[in-house]
């Protein structure tokens, strides 16, 4: 394809998906607003399954169960984390970007804490507002050790505490169904994320 | 006389003086660990070199598939034809006959560790008893005691042993709980039986991503080097550290189990 | 840039744009679609235009190679490598438990062409007491691929890799403890054929050296335990080649024709020592001095292979015999197991080589049999033996002969071969022998103070020299038992007292 009439049409394509539709809900991160019925039953597979409950950067407690219905791009994180994170979430906002205009409409994005003592839901707000995350598709969220620790044993990323309060962990950017099924991971840092680009369309195009 | 003849008898005398704790459901007791410093043999170059463990309780043994199947009787969800997909992988309970089923009553078979458990059942299981999985620092706490001494650095022919283990093949059949000596905790079983799930498993980080995050995980991988390592000579550690980094939330494998550990009653006078 | 979706702010059409732009770049610059389905590998991540098609790797034990690359283009390759811990034998009456890829010591030999995408399926059999994974120096890439490989007991992992380094390389396990891995026989080899391949020859072959560290000492029966220990301080009890004391020995000797041109892939595994590898009465016409692809020196007597590294050799066999592959660190070789033998038929070359002429070896004063000196010196040995081996009076002749058998396959066979019918106008055979067989304490005496001079076997003159033998009362009297109760011959048994009296007789 060639640039030009490319950019021209994503313009276009930008300004439509800007402008709000009624009973758009702009303003309301998808934590609080409410839950997507869906009359099928769960696959075995489904991370929706987990019982734990969580606590948003707005205050809000919430299962997990409450995401279903739209892809979720889920990302394990701390705040104060000084060299990997900023990339990761970077990474998160270059994937949103790149994607379609339409996809990018049913995606939302899942920044869930590692560091539950210090990532605070205020904590939580501050980041936010430090990286300009948009409240339409961005959630982040805060639980209990254990629950942390078992959406990490689920999604395959490891970490552990070392002894200046950092957390050493792998890094790792989980695409999730809307049936709370894993479709596609991305390790590493800063890599290309056409793949999973290209996969987030896939799926989200899926009856 | 030879070696081996040497050997055998050893291993009966050592055999007489353990008496077999837990061979049948429900007779597994648990033992206080007392607090203390533990000093971990895989760490980071910012890592402490000592951490402090509270006290805590574990189980002497590992639990039993007498155990488990007591568990899944009360707890439906945990049945292998129910377990969901998401919690235990396709050999979940694989060496059972069904799901109430482990194939025989024979006392021997009841009172082997269970193995093929997830580290979501063996946390289920946990609860259930009112403990918890031990963390990985706690286990290897446990596990650093010899014989007869708090430390099993100071037991080298214990250690041994212990790495000799690993120059035997899996045995098909698994022998019962309780048959290795107690260490020095009062605790059987920590060594040349089963791996052993813990809580936080998954803090090795050895997962394939770029080296540049973490100062463990590139202890752990050839070009990594034992430069960090504290006793690079403590094979079975390095061990146990690639194990638990191989694995996954749902596996399960024909040699790993798990024992409880339990938070001790806060002292109230 | 942070871009944030519908701001509200002045500029937005600026901001759109800008982000529009930054969106379409990255779309306009990928490579067309990936097939759904495929691995998410980091080759499947892009598309490769220079692959052709696909074929499953044609994989082999040692000492065999997969045949040469045909094809002339790049392919996709898949190899499906199995990881299994198995018993299996590492002397004789000694066993070993083995890590392996593929079921035996040495791995599998993997065989690609310069520029193939190598698609590795690597497997860990459910009974394997650890995770595994694989490091292939011929990777370029974090770990050689261990990171993407690391696979726990009852699973499987894959990952891609593009070869695109021509070249003989080590692959091999690198677990931690990765030395632990190693030193129980993980590792093989990986040839990356350059892209117009290599010269042809005659006969192709792998050879893998590996140095192994058992709690128990050279020879001592049963199941060993790998001793940490003597691996950290590099003192192997064990060195071979393809995993086993005689695995290229007697009737498994590699073989070849008279005027054939041989190329050994030469790998050492380690996970310690250093060889020096050496084909007795052959020199190397062209090595290819650490692996690499070009046949950079020629007519090398000896050469060094370094420890998880390679060589290529290749020779003309132009003489008929036996020749024995070594490590020239020559206790390895005596001592430990690391021999070997390649057997050349063919008609004789008497110009090269004339066969018939031995060597006069020097003893000492030895030579003439028995000085007081000599004799002294052979019983202060024998005492020692004495006090570090067991006694074995009153043992049965038939564990006699079982020892015995041991003693004659670490001692005797490499003169006197397996088969006991020595060498043909070199050594002399023990099978029907009428010069053994006809005077004991003479064939005792043998043994303990060595041979020199003319003798008549079964109507053939032989004048070769053997040195006396250094073992204990109990290992003499054990072998000469084995042997005068074999290979078609029938007596009684050797007593040590026996051994003993011969040996305290100075008039012989």
């Amino acid at each position: 394809m060639k640039p030009i009439p490319f950019l021209i049409t994503a313009m276009i394509l930008a300004m439509a998906g800007c402008s709000p539709n009624p009973g758009s809900t702009t303003g309301v991160p998808p934590c609080c607003r409410p839950a997507l019925p869906s009359s099928r039953p769960l696959t075995d597979r489904s991370i929706y399954h987990l019982e734990s409950v969580w606590t948003s950067d707005a205050g809000k407690t919430l299962p997990l169960s409450h995401f279903r219905g739209r892809t979720q791009v889920v990302a394990l994180f701390f705040t104060h984390c000084e060299f990997a994170c900023p990339i990761l979430v970077n990474d998160l906002q270059r994937i949103e970007a790149a994607l379609p205009a339409e996809a990018r409409e049913k995606v939302d994005f899942l920044l869930v804490s590692i560091d539950p003592t210090r990532d605070t839901p205020k904590r939580l707000r501050e980041f936010r507002a430090e990286k300009s995350l948009g409240l339409q598709h961005w959630t982040l969220l805060t639980g209990a050790e254990d629950d942390v620790r078992e959406l990490a044993a689920l999604l395959g990323v490891n970490y552990q505490r070392d002894a200046r309060g950092q957390y050493a962990h792998s890094n790792l950017i989980t695409v999730l169904g809307p049936d709370g099924e894993v479709v596609s991971q991305l390790k590493g840092l800063n890599q290309s994320i056409d793949e999973l680009v290209r996969q987030i369309v896939t799926t989200h195009s899926q009856p | 006389m030879n070696s081996s003849l040497l050997r055998l008898v050893l291993v009966l005398w050592i055999g007489i003086h353990v008496v077999p704790q837990g061979s049948a459901a429900g007779t597994n007791t648990s033992r206080t660990i007392p607090g203390g410093i533990h000093r971990p043999v895989l760490r980071g170059p910012d890592d402490p070199r000592e951490i402090a463990v509270p006290a805590f309780g574990l189980d002497a043994l590992p639990v039993t598939n007498g155990d488990f199947l007591e568990f899944v009787r009360q707890q439906p969800r945990w049945r292998r034809s129910q377990v969901k997909r998401l919690f235990a992988d396709e050999n979940y309970l694989r060496h059972w006959q069904g799901d109430l089923d482990i194939g025989s009553t024979n006392a021997q078979v009841l009172g082997q560790p269970v193995t093929h458990v997830s580290w979501f059942a063996a946390k289920a299981y946990a609860a259930w008893r009112g403990g918890r999985l031990p963390t990985t620092t706690e286990w290897e706490y446990a596990a650093s005691a010899g014989l007869r001494t708090a430390m099993l650095t100071n037991d080298p022919a214990y250690r041994r042993q212990i790495v000799t283990w690993y120059s035997t093949p899996s045995p098909a059949s698994l022998p019962p709980v309780g048959l290795t000596p107690a260490n020095f905790h009062g605790i059987h079983d920590l060594h040349g039986l089963v791996w052993e799930w813990t809580s936080d498993f998954n803090s090795a980080l050895v997962t394939g991503d770029s080296r540049g995050d973490t100062g463990i995980d590139r202890q752990l991988f050839c070009g990594a080097g034992a430069m960090d390592g504290a006793a690079r000579d403590d094979f079975p550690t390095y061990l146990r550290y690639g194990f638990r980094s191989s694995l996954k939330a749902a596996y399960t494998v024909h040699n790993l189990g798990f024992r409880v550990a339990y938070n001790l009653a806060p002292y109230t006078p | 840039m942070k871009p944030a979706l519908c701001p509200s702010k002045p500029g937005t059409l600026g901001v759109l744009a800008a982000m529009a732009l930054a969106a379409a770049l990255p779309l306009a610059a990928a490579e067309g679609p990936v097939t759904p389905g495929e691995p998410r590998g980091a080759a499947a991540k892009g598309v490769d235009r220079t692959i052709v098609g696909q074929e499953n790797a044609v994989l082999s034990f040692a000492p065999a190679v997969p045949p040469p690359i045909q094809r002339t283009n790049a392919t996709k390759v898949v190899v499906e490598l199995e990881v299994k811990e198995v018993v299996a034998k590492l002397a004789d009456g000694v066993d070993y438990l083995f890590w392996t890829f593929g079921g035996e010591v040495p791995g599998k030999f993997i065989r690609v062409r310069e520029g193939d995408l190598v698609e590795f399926h690597l497997k860990n059999h459910p009974t394997s007491k650890v995770p595994h994974n694989i490091d292939l120096h011929a990777v370029t890439g974090p770990g050689g691929g261990a990171a993407s490989s690391f696979t726990a007991p009852g699973h499987k992992s894959q990952f891609s890799f593009k070869a695109m380094n021509p070249g003989l390389y080590v692959y091999h396990c690198a677990t931690a403890p990765v030395g632990m891995h190693v030193a129980n026989g993980m590792y093989g080899l990986i040839l990356v054929e350059p892209k117009e391949g290599l010269p042809p020859v005659d006969r192709e072959y792998y050879v893998m050296q590996g140095d192994f560290y058992t709690q128990g000492r050279f020879g001592e029966e049963g199941l060993q335990a790998f001793d940490q220990d003597k691996a950290i301080d590099e003192r192997p009890t064990y060195v071979v080649f393809n995993g086993s004391a005689g695995s290229l020995t007697g009737d498994r000797a590699l073989k070849a024709k008279v005027g054939e041109r041989v190329r050994i892939f030469f790998g050492n595994g380690g996970p310690n020592l250093i060889s020096s590898f050496h084909v007795i009465g052959e020199i190397f016409d062209q090595v290819y001095t650490e692996g690499g692809i070009k046949p950079n020196q020629q007519q090398v007597q000896t050469t060094l292979v370094p420890a998880g590294g390679s060589s290529i050799v290749e020779f003309k066999v132009e003489v008929p015999g036996t020749y024995i592959l070594v490590d020239h660190s020559l206790f390895r070789a005596f001592n430990k197991g690391a021999i070997g033998m390649l057997k050349v038929d063919g008609p004789e070359n008497l110009i090269v080589y004339s066969g018939k002429e031995v060597d006069a070896v020097y003893l000492g004063d030895a030579a003439t049999a028995g000085t007081g000196d000599k004799v002294g010196q052979l019983q202060a040995q024998v005492q020692e033996a004495i006090k570090t081996d067991p006694k074995i009076a009153g043992l049965t002749k038939d564990i006699q002969i079982e020892k015995g058998k041991r003693v004659y396959m670490q001692t005797c066979f490499a003169c006197h071969q397996a088969t006991g019918l020595g060498l043909p106008g070199v050594f002399p055979p023990l099978a029907k022998s009428d010069y053994l067989m006809a005077d004991k304490d003479r064939s005792i005496r043998t043994v303990v103070k060595g041979l020199t001079g003319p003798v008549t076997v079964n109507g053939k003159n032989y004048n070769s020299v053997m040195p006396p033998v250094s073992l204990s009362e109990d290992q003499v009297a054990n072998v000469l038992t084995y042997v005068r109760n074999s290979f078609g011959n029938s007596g009684d048994a050797v007593s040590v007292d026996e051994v003993r009296k011969v040996k305290g007789d100075v008039s012989h």
